[in-house]
């Protein structure tokens, strides 16, 4: 990821970066700046022709289970925006992921997902969750049945979409605010380092989030006390309905970093190596102790805020006037623009011309996804509704409260 | 008079003081300044005032929130719409210093600024942080911040006027719930009081008390009350603060029996206050508050709307204490 134009960053005695300017230049400085990450994480790995592209190092099955994570995202997603659009009975809200697939999956691809609770690395998400909870390793058919509040849902029917949580493999939840969540992750990352832990927190939070003093705060502390501590921002241009040129002063957030003296690094947010790569390095240089990191993934969402207006079913993205957009709506051909470079093409026709994969293997893969959603789907819909008094429980550890509506 | 929405008839009245004022602002995320209704033009703040003086800003509520106090302290007039998301971020602008200002600075801070602070629309399936009513009490318990809660577009057009001109800070109070409630509004610009509640119905039997988006649900039930030959005293608070104790008072005196409503947690719900002060003040009288329970709200709808007082509830309730 860093080949290019790199010298000038490496030999820069802050994480120096390139003036910015409009087309391929921008793009060189995104991969300048993961060039400036690897600079400040070991200059010794650098000097030694290490280059950052992790992703070189991958076993086939390590790539094929990428790709099969992208599939299985897209496919959980384009079954609910379908059920949302389709089924009346269906009840959901959901703040759908497709377009933004590689960010959850190269990030998480660089994370330790499975074992005892003392092990695992943290994820904090966000009120777009579905991709993060995949590809951390929350089940399919739990989240699905959540999805419709259902009493066997991941979360027994209290979180819907916005507040599911899976601590068992480092799922710390979905969060419908925007600002608190990264501080809170810097909360798990300081628990950490104090007990000595490798373990590592990532925070993942929208272009939004830039714009809440929580950015600050998180970024801050985490930079003065070194922790283990990711914050990825996934840049998909949009805050709610606002370009994120409304909130933010700079085209690439990621500058922010130099602030904090910690590394900033653009990704290409399409691109499930290019995210991979830099988490690595992210990840690599928490553990060891080297403090924070920023990575700001370009990206898109192919579906409005919230919902599916403007989509139907059996077709891939949302186009046209959201009417809850009013002031600021996305222009269709942006949308189909940025649909030119899908992470799932991108993905599988990498790991094709890598020999990983064939194209029918493939389309094996993928076809496997959409079953398992459809299955996860059509479980969730068999699953038992909840006991309206159950709402009294689960306030406190113990016991439920008292109802207080009837007289 | 035409059919208007709350946010129509809430817009139009702003419209009318930006108008009248070149130097009024008003400061949004998320929720545009822009309404229409059948039959009116549309309004669109910021078109027409332009991003120099209405500004579509980041998520950041806090600096909403200190904009327009500070716009409030420098002479100016200044609104801001906090969206429910948002309601509880602005806390500290309000609680230490927009509520205790005047106070601190012996009466020379001027803070003629309105925060509309939106509760959600209790939409089920939303859960938790999008479908919780308790911001009423958080702020109506601060000091020196007019806190008014209308339940319908005609009441809201008319605090907002009232609200945009007091020189004190005010915390409108937005139940999202009521957002597709239309009635009949006047154009023309007028003021509703800000420290009167509104007797809705008359009656000698009970009094029933509530506020804001519980009201539609209140209504219902005085009405269900009323065909089954009960007289009710039926109260929309509009104000939290300060509290308009003398029609409450006046009310339970006559009737001896009062029942609250809230949507709000029941711990220090509004109607825990309106009991306090009723009971401060009649003799022999019986009371009862019906409210959320001290939960989150869940996410399922079928916890979620068996916990949410509705007009069942609150028919049964006061059939228990008249009966």
């Amino acid at each position: 990821m860093a080949e290019l134009e790199c010298s000038e960053v490496s030999q820069g005695t802050e994480n120096a970066r390139l003036i910015s300017s409009p087309g391929r230049r921008t793009f060189l400085k995104g991969v300048a700046g993961a060039g400036a990450a690897v600079s400040l994480m070991s200059r010794n790995a650098w000097a030694d022709g290490e280059i950052g592209f992790w992703a070189k190092d991958l076993p086939k099955d390590k790539l094929t289970e990428m790709f099969n994570t992208i599939v299985r995202i897209r496919w959980y997603e384009r079954t609910m925006v379908d059920k949302m659009i389709t089924d009346p009975k269906f009840r959901g809200y959901n703040h759908f992921y497709p377009g933004q697939e590689a960010v959850a999956t190269g990030v998480c691809a660089a994370l330790n997902n499975k074992g005892s609770f003392d092990q695992l690395d943290v994820v904090y998400s966000t009120h777009r969750p579905s991709g993060h909870a995949i590809a951390k390793g929350v089940d399919m058919k739990k989240m699905a049945a959540e999805y419709d509040f259902r009493a066997t849902g991941l979360n027994g029917g209290y979180a819907g979409e916005m507040h599911i949580a899976d601590p068992s493999c480092g799922f710390m939840g979905a969060d419908g605010m925007i600002g608190p969540g990264p501080v809170i992750a810097t909360g798990s990352a300081f628990a950490f380092r104090a007990r000595g832990s490798k373990q590592v927190s990532v925070n993942f939070g929208g272009d939004g989030t830039y714009a809440t003093p929580a950015f600050h705060g998180a970024l801050n502390n985490a930079a003065l006390l070194k922790l283990p501590f990711i914050y990825v921002i996934e840049n998909n241009l949009y805050h709610q309905y606002a370009h994120y040129s409304y909130s933010c002063p700079m085209k690439d957030i990621a500058d922010a970093a130099r602030t904090y003296r910690i590394p900033g690094v653009v990704v290409d947010g399409q691109d499930v190596f290019q995210v991979y790569n830099a988490a690595k390095t992210a990840v690599d240089r928490a553990r060891a102790g080297e403090g924070p990191t920023l990575i700001e993934a370009k990206t898109y969402r192919y579906y409005n805020h919230w919902g599916a207006p403007g989509a139907k079913a059996g077709q891939l993205g949302a186009f046209g006037y959201d009417p809850l957009a009013i002031t600021s709506f996305r222009p269709e051909r942006e949308v189909r623009a940025w649909m030119q470079r899908d992470p799932v093409d991108i993905c599988r026709n990498t790991l094709v011309n890598w020999g990983v994969l064939t194209r029918a293997q493939a389309d094996e893969i993928e076809a496997a996804a959409k079953q398992e959603a459809i299955d996860a789907s059509a479980w969730a819909d068999q699953q038992p509704f909840c006991k309206p008094e159950d709402g009294l429980k689960h306030v406190f550890v113990e016991g439920a409260v008292l109802a207080r509506q009837f007289g | 008079m035409a059919r208007k929405s709350f946010m129509y008839a809430v817009l139009e009245a702003v419209q009318y003081e930006m108008r009248k004022d070149p130097n009024m602002i008003w400061i949004f995320e998320l929720t545009p300044p822009v309404a229409s209704t059948p039959g009116m033009p549309v309004i669109n703040l910021e078109k027409e005032f332009g991003r120099k003086r209405v500004v579509n800003t980041g998520i950041d509520e806090m600096w909403m929130a200190g904009c327009v106090l500070g716009a409030g302290l420098a002479g100016s007039k200044a609104v801001t719409y906090i969206p429910y998301q948002g309601n509880g971020m602005v806390f500290q602008m309000l609680q230490n210093h927009a509520g205790k200002l005047r106070s601190m600075t012996g009466g020379k801070a001027s803070m003629p600024v309105v925060f509309i602070l939106e509760m959600t629309g209790q939409t089920p399936g939303f859960a938790g942080q999008h479908s919780d009513y308790e911001i009423d009490t958080y702020y109506a318990h601060i000091p020196g911040l007019k806190t008014v809660i209308p339940s319908n577009p005609k009441d809201a057009k008319g605090m907002m006027a009232a609200a945009i001109r007091d020189p004190n800070p005010v915390v409108f109070l937005w139940a999202d719930g009521l957002r597709e409630m239309m009635e009949e509004v006047p154009n023309e610009q007028y003021e509703t009081p800000l420290d009167k509640a509104a007797l809705r119905t008359t009656g000698s039997d009970i009094t029933i008390v509530g506020s804001g988006g519980g009201m539609p649900e209140v209504l219902k039930a005085t009405e269900q009350l009323q065909q089954q030959g009960m007289k009710v005293d039926t109260i929309d608070l509009r104000v939290l603060k300060q509290m308009d104790t003398e029609t409450l008072v006046k009310s339970v005196q006559k009737t001896k029996r009062l029942l609250t409503v809230d949507q709000s947690y029941y711990t220090l719900c509004p109607g825990a206050e309106v009991i306090a002060r009723c009971a401060e003040n009649v003799d022999g009288a019986r009371f009862k508050r019906i409210a959320f329970p001290d939960a989150p709200p869940p996410a399922a709808p079928e916890m979620f709307l068996w916990m949410r007082p509705n007009a069942g509830h609150i028919v049964a309730a006061a059939k228990k204490m008249v009966g």
